[in-house]
């Protein structure tokens, strides 16, 4: 990296929103780079100077009163059942975790919680992938020597489910190999993730998480299509 | 709560009742009207709550007190033909807070005197700490657009604070 692709990057890597593998390499330029750690500095003083001024309005308590008063009628007051798990949800997430509505498992929450988090990192990010092939050839050796283990690489454009490329993230403290598909405007993280891992299918804002065994190893599909299109890739996948 | 307020949104309204006052409060710069703002998208809430989709809810909140807000800009324009910022003992409040904190009162002015399209992202990401797919749910644009909105009112926050250097520095 250089100054001139550093730069655009340095709010999204200020604001955390880079996937990993685009924030080491920001990181490695600014260990090199006085100009850009000084650009970084400068947006770091306007953030501080937002934050550190507790510009932050309360509400005022005659307002919480008043909100805590005001009554509805029946009409809307009912909720489906699934609201509520829909709020539980995302009062969780902002809590400080994923929303694990269907287990309790610590090892379930982060595994989650990172295949979630770092695919839409990857869909904030200018590049989703780090290596850009539909072959599988070339995507395959790639990832050798970068990860323990070289996952099964296939191309299924054929079906509509056309490789797109890989790029390696985190799953708590294991580096793991992100197969990246597309279908149509889809873009489809498949992290193939440690042998032992345990994971359950689930939602969370919009985004599908699905459990597919890969030759043996556990793998995680990640993305916003429905599930119909979710099974169909999960069955090409269980069948390569 | 009584059986006949819907629980949820009261309970996401209470959650994030700051986050709502605080925006409101630098959309439309004045306590009345914030909380004004933030009651009349508390009632449409409840009233739309059967329309919620799933997803974000802090941001789905987030983004009817918005609208209640920029409605009331809307109004007061067409009213004042003034800017709503412009108007507003605000400085002289944040002072009050801050006890004479003049830094404060100056970013404070500083953030106000941004367009309300840069204010907004900024109060968001910056104060609020959105992601920036929260904040494009909650202004309704892309990802993308966030992105320049953030870049654009940064850049101006830096040249208004290095063209005050003797207070900001």
């Amino acid at each position: 990296m250089n100054c001139e692709t550093t730069l655009p990057l340095l709010e999204a890597y200020l604001d955390n929103e880079l996937d990993r593998a685009e924030a080491r390499e920001v990181e490695a330029h600014l260990d090199t780079c006085e100009a850009c750690r000084t650009a970084l500095g400068k947006l770091d003083d306007v953030r501080r100077a937002l934050r550190d001024n507790a510009l932050k309005y309360s509400a005022p308590s005659d307002l919480r009163e008043r909100i805590a008063a005001t009554r509805f009628d029946t009409e809307h007051a009912r909720r489906p059942r699934w609201l509520g798990y829909a709020a539980a949800c995302a009062l969780a997430f902002f809590a400080g975790g994923v929303s694990m509505q269907l287990w309790n498992s610590p090892q379930h929450e982060r595994v989650a919680h990172d295949v979630f988090a770092s695919h839409w990192r990857a869909l904030a990010a200018t590049s989703p992938i780090d290596v850009v092939s539909s072959d599988r050839h070339t995507v395959k050796p790639w990832f050798a020597g970068k990860v323990a283990q070289t996952p099964a690489v296939q191309d299924f454009a054929d079906h509509g489910f056309a490789l797109y490329g890989g790029r390696i993230d985190y799953v708590g403290e294991t580096r793991v190999p992100v197969l990246v598909y597309k279908h149509g405007q889809h873009v489809i993280d498949v992290f193939v993730l440690p042998s032992g891992t345990s994971l359950s299918s689930m939602t969370d804002q919009g985004y599908r998480l699905d459990t597919v065994d890969l030759g043996g190893q556990p793998a995680a599909i990640v993305s916003d299509m429905d599930a119909a299109e979710t099974a169909k890739l999960r069955d090409l996948l269980k069948g390569s | 709560m009584t059986a006949t307020t819907d629980p949820w949104i009261g309970e996401l309204a209470q959650q994030h009742l700051d986050a709502a006052y605080n925006l409101g409060r630098w959309l439309l710069g004045n306590e009345q009207d914030a909380s004004d703002a933030v009651h009349d998208a508390y009632v449409r809430a409840a009233r739309s709550a059967h329309t919620y989709a799933g997803g974000n809810a802090r941001a789905w909140w987030l983004a009817i007190v918005r609208n209640c807000c920029l409605a009331k800009l809307a109004l007061r324009k067409r009213e004042t033909h003034l800017r709503a910022v412009d108007n507003e003992p605000s400085v002289a409040d944040v002072e009050q807070r801050a006890e004479t904190d003049q830094r404060r009162a100056q970013v404070a002015e500083q953030l106000r005197a941004l367009p309300v399209e840069f204010r907004e992202a900024l109060v968001l990401r910056e104060i609020e700490d959105l992601s920036y797919r929260e904040i494009a749910d909650v202004l309704n644009v892309p990802i993308g657009t966030v992105m320049s909105r953030l870049s654009r009112g940064r850049a101006m926050l830096q040249r208004a604070f290095a063209d005050a250097p003797e207070k900001t520095a």
